[in-house]
């Protein structure tokens, strides 16, 4: 009787809609995305614990309209990566019933050459449930129970368990995060519970729906806005969407490339790989701490001075660090030239050349990352030996250099977006090593952005700070990472409400990712979606029964 | 009062005439900063010359040929099969070193024989300071009789501790027993000196600074070819027998102390502890255009501390060749400082050591804000 009095309130709700004004989409078709490094880890740490390792690295993700979210929906699995997979769900699998792991993991001990198929049963329905998001068929059931039976013939029923997790942990199921669509009952298309429910979830957590976010989608809660909203603020609250948070702004700024930035050790000697992995893990603890720890307006990001460092950290800015080890809060003192992320030895390093810094790399990622601009490629033709040469001694300065190359009409117009911006950070060299001169010529470190002209890159920050481009950025990035797709054409209006309000909010990033987890927007099916897998919408009707 | 350089730069600028980032003109106003440095190298200050001119009777003796020396005959042609070989290291290192009559340790017990006077350093030329103000080394209040050392600028100078040591052959330059430690204190941090120049108002030429010596408890952080890096962080050893402090002035970017009684932290080759210099100076060209501090630091050493240094790396004895008899009897005739009250004899070596440092930040956990207020010491030292 309880359960169908919410269900009366749930779908009430649902029909009036999203948040108020909420600007209807079409959406677009279902379709699949791959998991990625980081979400196979959490996963197989939360449903097996956080001491199982995963070794090895996973094939690199494309990134499709600025985000490797997206290029997830678009990659194939290779016989290569499948191999490489599997030989992982072994690894894992042996992992989960060796003797330091099994105690907590499997819930019975039959005797040696016996067969617990209750056990194995059970032990399925609890790991399947969160490896596939959703619950497992009895044929999914019966499928693993019956292989495990049969490697236990031939060996242990722990070898029958391993070989039943190893299956889990290579199906389409878990590898795939699937958009599996159900007919409403106006024969309308729409997402299952259950897909919203890992939508969700990888888009604030980075990880699967945990118990609490699949038992909702069983109880068919996530139909509704009032549902869903529980849900999101439940998660938000959570210490677990730092992850979350961590992976979008990972993306959205390409820092993976830390992992593989080669610097001219003789030019920057104190630019190795652990200031590498350091200025990546910098800019996210100065994201994480303004946007989730301190609550703060996005804006503020390009402009604020408060970060973290490390002992060698300080050494590429030139500060000091109290603790030998670890992470200390530092705040940047007043006019110092580090302000904000884009100032950040990070994101300068990664736009930079292995010995010398880039005016263009710079300005084009700025407007890339930071402004989701797109900035043509260079024509094939284009001649880069003026601008590469900095030892040139008829152009001391990279100002001189750019110059000089820009002037040709048909590099002029690309250039305009984007030197005026990187020559405003020429004060920190390709380690983003701060610098007033460059072949013994002073810097001039004046630009341009849209029309605000600025004479330094601590005003570079405010002109950012003040972009409208910023904001709207992040939020289509945001809807991007979470749909796994970039807003269509059509979706025009519904970006430009997130927008308003993440402005109405103070720009503050937790009531955006809110906003876009409970909006209809986020679950809209489009037309062209596959048709519905009747077993599976079944099945969870069944369960949800 | 310390400041942040690169701010009171860039807000001149930025709030001038808009031409960006600029190291020039520190206001006149400009409070006074500080300048670290981390001591990255040093060795004791020896004049040696290619073929050894200032050791006209050789290289000191080792004591394991003053060992075969006095084996009676049979002894000695067993170990050496008949003058055939050498002794085995074995026996080299194990029975020299307890060469006593009565099978004692002959560097924890140097009196117990009598060896033939230490070939020492019989040149004239030194680096050192002149710590007891003579030009002849005669006694003083502060100091007993000794010869002094002219340095190649022509400075009377004392450095009774090269004296000693200079002929012996693992104490030569880039020899083991210099070498080898100055590595380990790079490779461990331990044994690590940081300096603190406060006070400056300029870089350059100022009349009064002061300046503070510091143990360091971190390691040195290096590039991937193993060079120091500057402008690290290392917080200071709170051991209170630590941070003298010693007044100075620097002029034309070389800083020089008056004299003080400071304890540096000593590591190498072993042993951990730490120096005793009295009436220390330091003279030292900071940093400039990209190249490291280096100079020259000397003082009195206490005699028993060093001594207690020298007879525990008695198991370096073979391979670097030196009597501890020897070198103590020596030792206690050059002893050139600090006259004991009671019985007029000295009680401590006049020593220098060549020092190398580079910018660092110097930091006191107890009182974070006054070296976060700090500027990068490679741009001040710069300026």
């Amino acid at each position: 009787m309880l359960r169908h009095l919410v269900s009366i309130v749930a779908i009430s709700v649902a029909l009036i809609g999203c948040g108020p004004g909420e600007p209807k989409t079409a959406g677009a078709p279902a379709g699949f995305r791959q998991l990625s490094e980081a979400q196979y880890r959490n996963i197989v740490a939360d449903v097996f614990g956080p001491d199982i390792q995963i070794a090895g690295a996973f094939a690199p993700i494309p990134r499709t309209d600025g985000l490797m979210a997206v290029g997830s929906g678009r990659v194939a699995v290779t016989p290569s990566a499948f191999e490489r997979y599997e030989k992982l769900a072994r690894f894992v699998a042996a992992q989960v019933v060796n003797a330091d792991n099994r105690p907590m993991l499997v819930p019975c001990a039959p005797a040696q050459g016996a067969v617990d198929e209750a056990c194995a049963r059970a032990f399925y329905a609890k790991t399947g449930r969160l490896l596939y998001r959703r619950p497992l068929t009895d044929a999914e059931r019966d499928h693993l129970v019956a292989l495990t039976s049969q490697v236990a013939k031939a060996g242990t029923f722990d070898d029958g368990l391993a070989a039943g997790v190893s299956a889990m942990l290579v199906a389409p199921d878990f590898l795939l995060i699937g958009d599996v669509i159900e007919t409403d009952k106006s024969g309308a298309q729409r997402m299952t519970d259950y897909s919203k429910a890992s939508r969700l979830s990888f888009f604030l957590w980075n990880a699967g729906p945990d118990d609490a976010l699949l038992t909702a989608a069983e109880k068919g809660e996530l139909a509704s806005h009032a549902g869903l909203t529980k849900q999101a603020e439940r998660m938000l609250q959570s210490p677990r969407v730092e992850a979350g948070v961590r992976a979008l702004f990972s993306d959205m700024l390409m820092l993976e490339g830390a992992a593989t930035l080669q610097k001219d050790p003789v030019i920057y000697p104190a630019f190795g790989m652990a200031a590498s992995f350091d200025a990546s893990e910098q800019t996210l603890r100065t994201i994480v701490d303004l946007m989730l720890t301190r609550d703060g307006n996005y804006r503020d990001l390009f402009t604020t001075r408060q970060t973290f460092l490390t002992r060698t950290l300080g050494v590429i800015y030139e500060v000091p660090v109290q603790k030998s080890l670890g992470w200390v809060p530092y705040t940047f003192p007043e006019n110092d030239p580090h302000v904000g992320i884009q100032s950040y030895a990070s994101l300068l390093a990664l736009n930079s050349h292995p010995g010398r810094s880039s005016v263009t790399l710079r300005g084009k990622a700025v407007r890339e990352l930071l402004l989701c601009q797109k900035v043509p490629d260079p024509p094939a033709n284009v001649d880069f030996t003026l601008v590469s040469d900095s030892a040139n001694p008829d152009f001391k300065t990279a100002r001189q250099r750019v110059s000089a190359h820009s002037s040709d009409p048909s590099c002029a117009g690309c250039h305009k977006l984007m030197d005026p911006i990187g020559l405003s950070l020429e004060n920190f060299d390709g380690a983003g090593q701060f610098r007033t001169v460059e072949n013994g010529v002073t810097i001039d470190p004046s630009g341009e952005l849209d029309g605000v002209a600025f004479q330094n890159p601590i005003q570079l920050g405010k002109a950012l700070h003040d972009n409208t481009s910023a904001t709207q950025c992040v939020v289509s990035r945001a809807f991007a990472y979470a749909a796994g797709r970039a807003p269509a054409r059509d979706e025009r209006q519904y970006v430009d409400y997130l927008h308003k309000r993440f402005a109405d909010n103070g720009y503050r990033l937790k009531e955006l990712l809110k906003d876009i987890a409970t909006s209809d927007g986020l679950y809209a099916v489009g037309p062209g979606s596959p048709a519905t897998r009747p077993q599976a919408a079944a099945d969870a009707a069944k369960e949800r029964s | 009062m310390n400041i942040h350089l690169r701010s009171v730069l860039i807000a001149t600028c930025a709030i001038g005439m808009g031409a960006g980032l600029s190291s020039s003109a520190i206001s006149a106003s400009a409070p006074k900063r500080t300048i670290g440095l981390v001591v990255t190298s040093w060795f004791s200050a020896k004049y040696n010359t290619p073929h050894w001119e200032e050791c006209p009777e050789g290289a000191a003796l080792g004591n394991d040929e003053l060992w075969i020396k006095n084996l009676p005959q049979a002894q000695r042609i067993k170990a050496t099969a008949g003058g055939a070989v050498q002794p085995v290291d074995g026996e080299r290192k194990t029975q020299a070193v307890v060469r006593g009559p009565k099978g004692e340790d002959v560097c924890w017990n140097p009196e117990v024989v009598k060896d033939p006077p230490m070939r020492i350093v019989r040149g004239k030329t030194g680096y050192g300071f002149n710590l007891d103000g003579t030009d002849d080394g005669r006694a003083t209040p502060k100091s007993c009789k000794h010869d002094k050392f002219t340095s190649p600028e022509g400075v009377k100078v004392d450095n009774q501790l090269y004296r000693l040591l200079g002929c012996i052959l693992g104490m030569r330059n880039d020899a083991y027993l210099e070498g080898h430690p100055n590595q380990e204190r790079q490779d461990s941090g331990k044994g690590t000196i940081l300096i603190e120049i406060s006070d400056v108002d300029d870089a350059k030429n100022d009349d009064a600074v002061q300046v503070a010596f510091y143990g360091s408890i971190d390691t040195l952080p290096k590039d991937s070819t193993g060079k120091i890096l500057a402008n690290a962080s290392y917080r200071i050893n709170d051991n209170p027998i630590y941070g003298t402090k010693a007044r100075g002035k620097i002029v034309d970017g070389v800083l020089a102390t008056d004299a003080a009684d400071v304890r540096l932290p000593m590591y190498g080759n072993n042993y951990t502890g730490d120096i005793p210099l009295k009436d220390m100076r330091l003279n030292l060209t900071l940093p400039r255009e990209g190249k490291p501090a280096n100079g020259l630091m000397g003082g009195y050493y206490d005699f028993a501390k060093w001594w207690d240094y020298f007879q525990k790396i008695e198991f370096l004895l073979v391979s670097n060749q030196w009597s501890c008899p020897q070198v103590y009897v020596a030792a206690k005739e050059l002893r050139d400082g600090y006259p004991d009250p009671q019985t007029g004899e000295c009680t401590a070596l006049s020593t220098a050591m060549t020092i190398e440092a580079l910018p660092a930040f110097v930091i006191h956990p107890d009182k974070p804000n006054r070296v976060a207020a700090n500027d990068s010491p490679t741009r001040l030292a710069a300026k």
